[in-house]
């Protein structure tokens, strides 16, 4: 086990900088998930990390260790490959044993270790099968114990459960965190599905072109997101986003949509007339008999709960309620805002108010 | 696709059959029978056996010799450009070498020209300057070797590399972070896995050595002769020893046809390597 520290890294290729001075701090045994959107850089941080991507500049430390300038094969870590990266030629045995013949360990303790980590991840009867005659999640599970057999400082994961199935990813998800658990080795885990860092993680590095958006804990995230990258991107359904300004109405402040919608705020250092974007999830918008009238656009039920999508003047909000709501497109019905829940962003930095 | 009626086939693969070992056939009859029988009425049916031609040829040092050297030439000249070829795929596949297209087109030059445009200066260079004393390249196994090394090479990388580029990176990365050395990545997971590129690439350019004959000739007096150059001895100022050459032609034939057999299957997936996402 070990921390990791990547410290102002730079990743340039050629004249383009990608990656522009990304620090984070990894603990002992924490579960760390590099999240964002499509090339912001979470892979290339991860083979960086990995050894197979150059560092421009920065440093990174696994350790006390700085391995800027060590090669991949000293660096203690094991990684779980996208494609699983299973060698073809190699039975499910060999590929598990792989590192350990590589750091020419005796044939005893490759053969027990292989059979002990074949035992945890329930493989000990496909050993002399070849990669091609495996199913997609025990190929997920042959490279997790390829991983594993080497006992090493970190664990990498590149978006290692994106080839599997809506159900198998579930099962496997349980299935990572069940050993990281028993295992407690620090891990550093790439996905773009924000559902993954929500479940699976410690720590959530949200990041984008090249940059971190925030890092914190995955509920830190969600009620204390940093800017309006951050708020959209953690939760599902994404949350709802509205533009306008703070007007006084009475005394009291509230949120005038550009469409001319009046919304509810929290108490807010934002002066009267400051430009504004105001954020909302849609769990926390409630149906009640007062409230915001809105005009039901389209309704969905998923049995567990009811997502609406319903207009109020310009603006299209999103609703999701645990109650069964029928009502018809086009009907009216009104929205419940709790003020405690709404978030505020500056409309020029985007920036949390 | 309308499937043609299974009669239709056998009876058009039969014909393709026959067509192609007709000859072969043929040449084992005219092997197996004493010149006078040759030039009386052709008969392609067989009814007694004259094995002394094979006797001949198995008897004649100097032939023996020519065989010996067809099979090290042909051997260490395909094992050789294979190797070499393989190496030179894997780099241009794995690192960013500057000008790297140039360079891969640039190998096959030398296929644009036939190969008698060469004759003369690769006669000059192993007779008068590639020498070190006394010896000289002209008329060696390791010249011949060399020689063949500049037509093969540049096929052998042409025919390695797509087997190379299609052999997925993440592998290598994998081994790399698996703890394997860089010559370790070749050897445990690229290599075997270009296993079927490289066999069609050993046959084809152990093919090519053991079938050439122009260079063989112009190059080799005595020590390195090869049994192609061999086969033209029996054509003589007094005559041609049919029987002979034929019986030659036979034994040319049989390593050609042994390796063929082994590698077929290899040769098979070799062709269509990375055709599909397999």
């Amino acid at each position: 086990m070990a921390n990791v520290k990547i410290d102002n890294v730079i990743k340039r290729y050629g004249a383009v900088q990608v990656m522009h001075g990304v620090n984070v701090d990894i603990e002992h045994g924490e579960f760390v998930v590099l999240v964002g959107p499509s090339g912001c850089g979470k892979s290339t941080l991860l083979r960086m990390l990995a050894g197979l991507e150059e560092i421009s500049d920065g440093t990174i430390s696994i350790g006390d260790k700085v391995v800027n300038d060590v090669s991949p094969k000293d660096r203690d870590i094991a990684m779980v490959f996208q494609s699983y990266a299973l060698y073809p030629h190699k039975t499910v045995g060999e590929n598990m044993g792989f590192p350990l013949k590589m750091a020419k360990r005796p044939k005893a303790e490759i053969d027990e270790k292989v059979g002990r980590a074949a035992k945890i991840l329930d493989l000990a009867h496909l050993l002399d099968r070849f990669p091609k005659q495996l199913s997609g999640g025990q190929r997920q599970r042959v490279a997790m114990g390829r991983a594993i057999v080497r006992d090493p400082q970190v664990f990498l994961f590149d978006e290692p459960l994106s080839n599997l199935d809506a159900k198998l990813r579930v099962t496997m998800r349980v299935e990572i965190k069940e050993l990281h658990q028993r295992l407690k080795t620090t891990i550093v885990y790439v996905t773009h599905d924000q559902i993954e860092a929500m479940t699976m993680a410690d720590k959530i590095v949200v990041m984008r072109d090249g940059r971190v958006e925030q890092v914190g804990a995955p509920l830190h995230l969600y009620d204390y997101p940093s800017n309006v990258f951050v708020a959209g991107f953690i939760g599902s359904p994404s949350m709802n986003f509205l533009r306008g300004r703070i007007v006084s109405e009475g005394g009291a402040k509230q949120f005038a949509s550009e469409s001319g919608l009046r919304l509810p705020l929290p108490d807010t250092p934002a002066e009267v007339g400051a430009e504004v974007i105001y954020g909302i999830r849609p769990e926390h918008i409630g149906v009640g008999d007062a409230g915001i009238p809105v005009d039901v656009v389209v309704v969905e039920p998923t049995g567990s709960e009811t997502q609406i999508f319903a207009k109020a003047g310009g603006d299209v909000i999103d609703a999701i309620v645990k109650d069964r709501i029928s009502a018809a497109p086009g009907s009216q019905i009104h929205f419940v805002i709790d003020p405690a829940n709404v978030h505020l962003f500056d409309a020029q930095t985007e920036q949390r108010i | 696709m309308k499937t043609l009626r299974p009669w239709l086939m056998i009876l058009f693969w039969t014909f393709i059959s026959f067509l192609t070992l007709f000859p072969i056939y043929w040449l084992f009859v005219v092997s197996v029978k004493p010149a006078v029988e040759l030039f009386s009425t052709p008969d392609v049916i067989l009814t007694k056996f004259y094995w002394k031609n094979y006797i001949d040829v198995l008897n004649d040092r100097t032939l023996r010799s020519y065989m010996m050297n067809s099979l090290i030439i042909s051997t260490g000249n395909a094992v050789l450009c294979t190797l070499l070829g393989f190496l030179t795929c894997y780099a241009l596949s794995r690192f960013n070498l500057p000008g790297k297209e140039s360079i891969f087109f640039w190998t096959i030059t030398n296929r644009m020209a036939p190969p008698a445009v060469f004759l003369l200066p690769m006669f000059l260079l192993l007779t008068q300057v590639y020498a070190i004393g006394d010896f000289k390249l002209a008329d060696t196994r390791i010249g011949m070797i060399l020689v063949y090394c500049t037509f093969n090479l540049p096929f052998a990388i042409w025919t390695l590399r797509p087997t190379v580029d299609g052999i997925p990176k993440e592998l290598d990365e994998a081994a790399y972070v698996d703890g394997a050395s860089p010559w370790k990545v070749i050897t445990e997971v690229v290599f075997p896995l270009a296993r079927p590129g490289l066999a069609v690439t050993l046959i084809l350019t152990w093919v090519f050595a053991w079938n050439e004959y122009l260079l063989a000739a112009t190059l080799t007096n005595f020590n390195a002769r090869t049994l192609t150059t061999g086969l033209s001895e029996y054509v003589t100022t007094t005559g041609t020893e049919w029987g002979i050459m034929a019986a030659i032609s036979v034994f040319t034939l049989i390593p050609a046809l042994i390796v063929f057999s082994l590698v077929q299957r290899h040769i098979v997936t070799g062709l269509t390597f990375g055709a599909v996402k397999g």
